[in-house]
């Protein structure tokens, strides 16, 4: 099983850039970068904030393949 | 290729490294085969080596905050990459620190079975310094901070 997400096109279509996204949730814009290209797994508080800065359930945001 | 404010401060780490390699160590070998009390100006080269640093380290992250004047926040990525690299150097010390009291004992112990033999010349050639000791640790030292440095920074490249 493969962690993937869902990051960049949800992000995109909230209007948000990686600055903003990165800065909203307390990291910088090269984690929300590593995470969108799926080189780094965040951890579990991370991926809820981001869910949470998102307004979309967890479970939409990031999943296995 | 463009560089992050945390990239850079890893590379400015790397030249400390080799520039202090490249400056002090040929000092140290020099003077390997004396016994640090002998040593030349060893305060004076001490002196030296703290100096040069702390104008080193001022002046490059001074010049470094001037250049990207926007705070870079630290977050758990960066501390998986410190965790990683860290782990990476504790490990190469610790098992070059093993290596080279393996080597002092052996070297301890042919130089008892030499002093048997009674061959002075022999005796003489296997005499153990802590100018010597010193050399080898600081050598030790600069490599795995090298080593360390280098792979912090391929990890906040690739990760």
């Amino acid at each position: 099983m493969i962690l993937r997400n869902n990051l960049k096109d949800i992000r995109q279509k909230k209007g948000l850039t990686q600055e903003e996204l990165g800065s909203n949730v307390g990291v910088s814009r090269q984690t929300i970068i590593s995470i969108e290209r799926y080189r780094y797994k965040p951890t579990l508080e991370l991926a809820m904030k981001i869910a949470l800065e998102l307004n979309v359930k967890i479970e939409k945001l990031f999943y296995f393949v | 290729m463009k560089l992050s404010k945390k990239e850079i401060s890893i590379l400015i780490e790397i030249v400390y490294s080799i520039v202090f390699a490249l400056i002090f160590l040929p000092y140290f070998y020099e003077n390997h085969e004396k016994n640090l009390i002998l040593m030349n100006d060893l305060i004076e080269k001490i002196i030296q080596i703290i100096i040069c640093t702390i104008i080193y380290f001022t002046v490059t992250y001074s010049l470094l905050e001037v250049a990207f004047k926007k705070k870079e926040r630290r977050d758990e990525r960066d501390d998986m990459i410190n965790s990683k690299s860290y782990k990476l150097g504790y490990l190469l010390y610790e098992l070059s620190l093993f290596i080279f009291m393996g080597y002092l004992c052996s070297k301890l112990q042919n130089k008892e079975l030499l002093n048997q033999t009674g061959n002075q010349e022999l005796y003489d050639s296997f005499v153990l310094t802590d100018g010597g000791i010193v050399f080898v640790i600081l050598l030790v030292l600069g490599f795995i901070s090298v080593i360390k440095s280098s792979y912090q920074f391929y990890l906040h490249r690739t990760l």
